[in-house]
């Protein structure tokens, strides 16, 4: 990953600022290089088959819970799981960050954001050229809407993601490393016309879906 | 049959992959099937027993209690009947391996699961084993060194079965939690480790190359167990047959390679195809010699030159450090941590011994907090046996501890500790009798110390020898003595040599000269690890240009590295320093330097307090103003914070200085992350705020247990609590807290913030207040305090 591969729109959306300009721009510039050159992205997914029950949906005999990623994957027999993660020495970056310099740390923290998003992006790109399916639902996370964030450890283990890309999930279901996704992918041979659209998963504060995200406000 | 008699054969098979065999059904769960149907795995036991496995690991890879939670099976019952079903399958033909696996959770600095809860649940299946009769304990496919070292203590300290351990590496030659071969294979051997190796992750091909650097840092016998090659990423089928699989095993023969067997995707042909290529084999030859070097969990540092070791973090003669040892302040330590590695630290010397401190609960605190920030190995500094213990434990890797000496009653205490954790040791050469005066006493008793330390089985390249810096002004021969002796045991001992270089110029002028010119001498006489400041005028300066000197630095590559630039103006700072430029304008345009500059100069003619009221918060209210209004947004802010910050740092300084003066804090506020939540950030951003207006800032981090939050804010009298959390599954803590509070101190006040609250929610599980930013919750602080 190269700081050319990252959206600086998005990275300024992480930092809720516009481009602020002068040192802090060249700052932004060198924090953006910092994490890329620390950055070793991880990813895995799996194609599974999802089955529609009275109940809900079930993912590779994983049931679901919630009616959103139900109606995500309407009408798809398949579907991807994907994880994805910039590892732990990311981790440690704004660690340091945060004792020496706040203001990095800010920054790099919005930068390994877009980066998140970048390998997430890249991931996708990388499936549909491999998967004979015209359509696919945006990737859909624990959390997102009535999808329960406490299904992030079922999701890691069907992925078997901590020996493989040495993703965790702490009890309180956070993933670890910090900087890390999950998310469904409906595939399907129709547009799936239910499928749900919010949430980055990210940046709740600055989402222009803020006041009626389902997802917070428990 | 037993594991040592075993290891008297050419090479001793171990088994191959058991999900693979077990043709698992979606979301089946292995360990539940040793109860329900043990057949189904007796067979597969049975036939890797069949086709030559001596060693047969048993069906509890996951079986750790805190995987098993809330799946209905128990750990020790599943592991119980395991071992038996392996047995009995393999009736005395092959011995039966308890078969740990890692908890899927990670530890510090990585991670939030304490050291504690993973050997618990580590000890749980031990016990389990070996009460059910296991041969041995083998611990695998592990990626984060200190949870391992959780693993293997759990089983050293409470079997006495032979420990196997391997660990799994990615494509780079580290964990996933960034941990290297070397440090792995020192850590383990340390530990007493039976036996060590690779296992998972990847196939024989990428694993060769590994396995040939971990046989250079260990003399013990070495394990592979790798994969069928690498997963298909469609079908996740692997794609070795037994016999191409096979027939990269005479190369790890070569590199000395023990212990065979497989993992994911291997099946007992593979074991058998395996037997038959290595039948008329025999091991390669191992080097005789491990690399002297001690480590880290993610760094390894090689002491094949002057290494400098150090010495900031250590309250002697410091009052600032003392302060922040007092007040629990871990991110000063964290910050002189970084500053030192930056500044070209290879180990960091970790003391926090000063009166009103209980070092056995702040040393592995310290270290903890420490590890945080830094991947550089630490030397464990204190004379209190119970905290060096403590630090021992949770330390990932292989650590120095400082120190013993010659007296009967440290050597007792001190050794056992090092030889059970594994550790490198520094010998001070004092004994009952003090410090001896000449070269020769010194030596004697450096010599002493060794041959205990070998004795009870400490590797003689783990045990450095300090031979004491004496001041200089004490007498004129007193530096020679010391030369003398660090020559002597550089020379005829061949040990590694310590020296706190800066004591010699105690008590004289012009100390850096001093300092400077006896770093030199001593290294030429074989000084090896000088403890010193290494942001000490010119002491980096002598060591760089030693190395070169003296042959160390190929090509002179670090000395250019770290001087080419040295007739440039250093990267500017931002600002351009006018004279005109105020301490509130400093602080609006966020210039640290300039911050902390002007604020020493303003201490001159102002009260702290009055600096804080007057300069620090009027411009700080500027920039917050000019935030809600939109005109600047957060880089700016914080950036501003940090400068307000370094003036902050400036007039604490002062105020340590000058005890009795009168005190700039308006009132202690507590923050915390709550428990369960990780994500520090925010948090982090609200203490700076709110230190910037004058509070004094308990800051308890991240993962918090409401009662210790309560406690703090009972035992220090605090008026207000903030709280963070950021993730729905966490508020409920928060919740927690509240009642908590309102329970057992009900005038203590709370603010809440995160990413998942509302006004609202916030007052729907009882704060007073909820804060949308940092600033906000400074506001509401001024409420709290009457202002």
């Amino acid at each position: 990953m190269t700081p050319a591969d990252l959206s600086r729109d998005e990275i300024l959306m992480f930092l809720n600022t516009p481009e602020p300009g002068g040192h802090l721009s060249e700052m932004l510039d060198e924090c953006t290089a910092a994490l890329c050159k620390a950055a070793q992205p991880r990813t895995i997914y799996r194609v599974l088959p999802v089955q529609h029950t009275e109940t809900g949906v079930t993912l590779g005999g994983l049931p679901l819970q919630g009616d959103d990623i139900a109606l995500h994957l309407t009408g798809c027999k398949e579907a991807v799981l994907l994880a994805a993660t910039l590892s732990a020495p990311v981790d440690a970056l704004i660690r340091r960050a945060e004792v020496t310099d706040m203001t990095k740390a800010v920054m790099l923290d919005a930068v390994a954001g877009a980066a998140v998003e970048h390998v997430c992006n890249q991931l996708e790109t990388e499936i549909r050229a491999k998967y004979p399916y015209p359509y696919y639902t945006a990737r859909f996370s624990a959390g997102y809407g009535d999808f329960p964030i406490t299904q992030q450890g079922d999701l890691v283990k069907l992925l078997d993601a901590s020996r493989k890309i040495g993703l965790t999930v702490t009890p309180a279901q956070t993933l670890l490393p910090l900087k890390s996704v999950t998310a469904v992918m409906g595939m399907s041979h129709e547009p799936v016309k239910d499928a749900r659209r919010f949430c980055c998963g990210n940046s709740c504060a600055e989402c222009p879906y803020h006041e009626d995200c389902p997802r917070a406000r428990l | 049959m037993d594991f040592r008699t075993l290891l008297l054969d050419e090479f001793v098979f171990l088994d191959g992959g058991m999900g693979t065999m077990l043709h698992l059904a979606p979301g089946e769960l292995p360990e539940r099937l040793n109860l329900t149907e043990p057949e189904r795995v007796a067979a597969v036991h049975k036939a890797y027993a069949d086709a030559g496995s001596r060693i047969v690991y048993s069906n509890t890879f996951g079986a750790n209690p805190l995987k098993l939670a809330g799946t209905g099976v128990d750990a020790a019952e599943s592991i119980k009947a395991a071992v038996q079903i392996a047995k009995r399958a393999v009736s005395g033909s092959a011995c039966v391996a308890l078969d740990i696996g890692p908890t899927g959770q990670l530890l510090p600095p990585a991670g939030q699961m304490t050291f504690e809860a993973a050997y618990e649940s580590f000890r749980i299946m031990c016990e389990a084993g070996a009460e059910a009769g296991a041969d041995l304990v083998v611990i695998e496919t592990m990626s984060d060194l200190l949870e391992t070292k959780a693993a293997v203590l759990a089983a050293k300290e409470h079997t006495d079965l032979p420990v196997l351990v391997t660990m799994t590496f990615t494509e780079n030659g580290r964990t996933f939690t960034g941990c290297p071969i070397s440090a792995a294979a020192m850590t383990l051997e340390g530990l007493g480790a039976a036996a060590i190796g690779i296992n998972c992750s990847l196939g024989p091909r990428e694993i060769l190359p590994m396995m040939q650097e971990m046989a250079k840092w260990t003399k013990l016998p070495l394990i592979a167990k790798p994969n069928a090659g690498l997963p298909d990423p469609v079908t996740g089928e692997y794609y070795l047959t037994p016999e191409d699989f096979a027939d990269f095993m005479p190369q790890f023969a070569d590199c000395g390679v023990q212990l065979f067997g497989g993992c994911c995707g291997t099946t007992p042909a593979f074991i058998a195809a395996v037997r038959r290529k290595l039948d008329s084999l025999r091991r390669g030859r191992r080097a005789a010699q491990r690399p002297a070097a001690v480590c880290s969990g993610t760094r390894t540092v090689l002491l094949d030159m002057p290494r400098v070791i150090g010495e900031r973090i250590n309250p002697t003669g410091k009052k600032r450090m003392k302060q922040a040892l007092l007040d629990g302040d871990m991110d000063y330590l964290r910050g002189e941590a970084i500053t030192q590695t930056e500044a070209g630290a290879d180990i960091l010397d970790v003391n926090v011994g000063t009166p009103g401190i209980d070092e056995a609960a702040v040393l592995p605190r310290a270290v903890q907090a420490i590890m945080e920030v830094t991947d550089l190995p630490l030397q464990l500094d204190s004379s209190d046996p119970a905290a060096l213990e403590a630090a021992l434990r949770i330390y990932p890797g292989k650590p120095i501890v400082n120190s013993v000496n010659g007296k009967e009653e440290s050597l007792k205490t001190v050794l056992p500790l090092v030889k059970h954790y594994g550790a490198a040791i520094v010998g001070l050469t004092l004994d009952e009798n003090g410090i001896p005066q000449s070269a020769a006493e010194r030596f004697l008793i450096g010599k002493r110390i060794l041959d205990r330390a070998v004795k009870l089985g400490i590797p003689k390249e783990d045990v450095f020898l300090d031979c004491l810096t004496l001041t200089a002004s004490t007498g004129e021969s007193g530096p020679s003595e010391t030369l003398t002796a660090v020559r002597r045991v550089h020379e005829e001992l061949g040990l590694q040599t310590v020296l706190g270089v800066s004591n010699i110029s105690f008590g004289l002028p012009n100390r850096p000269l001093i300092n400077r010119s006896f770093l030199s001498m001593a290294m030429t006489n074989g000084l090896t690890l000088p403890i010193m400041n290494p942001m000490a005028e010119g002491m980096m300066d002598t060591v760089r240009a030693y190395r070169m000197l003296a042959g160390f630095d190929k090509n002179c590559e670090s000395f250019i590295a770290a001087y080419q630039d040295a007739g440039t103006p250093a990267a500017a700072a931002p600002a351009k320093s006018n004279e005109n430029l105020t301490l509130e304008g400093a602080v609006i345009h966020g210039l640290r330097q300039d911050a902390a500059r002007l604020t020493q100069a303003a201490l001159e003619m102002h009260a702290p307090l009055a600096i804080v009221n007057d300069m620090l918060i009027p411009a700080l209210d500027v920039v917050g103003a000019d935030y809600e209004s939109g005109k600047v947004f957060l880089p700016q802010l914080i950036q501003a914070a940090t400068a307000a910050q370094s003036a902050f740092g400036v007039i604490k300084q002062h105020m340590v200085s000058q005890e009795g003066g009168d005190h700039a804090d308006k009132g202690k506020i507590i923050v915390a992350t709550v428990q369960g939540d990780v994500h520090d950030i925010g948090k982090n951003i609200v203490r700076l705020l709110l230190e910037n207006y004058g509070y004094d800032v308990i800051d308890l981090g991240k993962d918090v247990p409401p009662q210790k939050i309560v406690d703090t804010a009972i035992s220090n009298q605090v008026k207000l609590v903030g709280l963070s959390a950021l993730m729905t599954t966490t508020v409920g803590a928060m919740e927690e807290t509240i009642k908590l509070l309102h329970q057992q101190y009900p005038e203590c006040r709370t603010v809440v913030g995160g990413a998942v609250l509302t006004g609202d929610y916030a007052e729907q599980i009882g704060a007073d207040c909820y804060a949308k930013d940092a600033k906000a919750t400074v506001d509401y602080a001024k409420t709290v305090f009457g202002e």
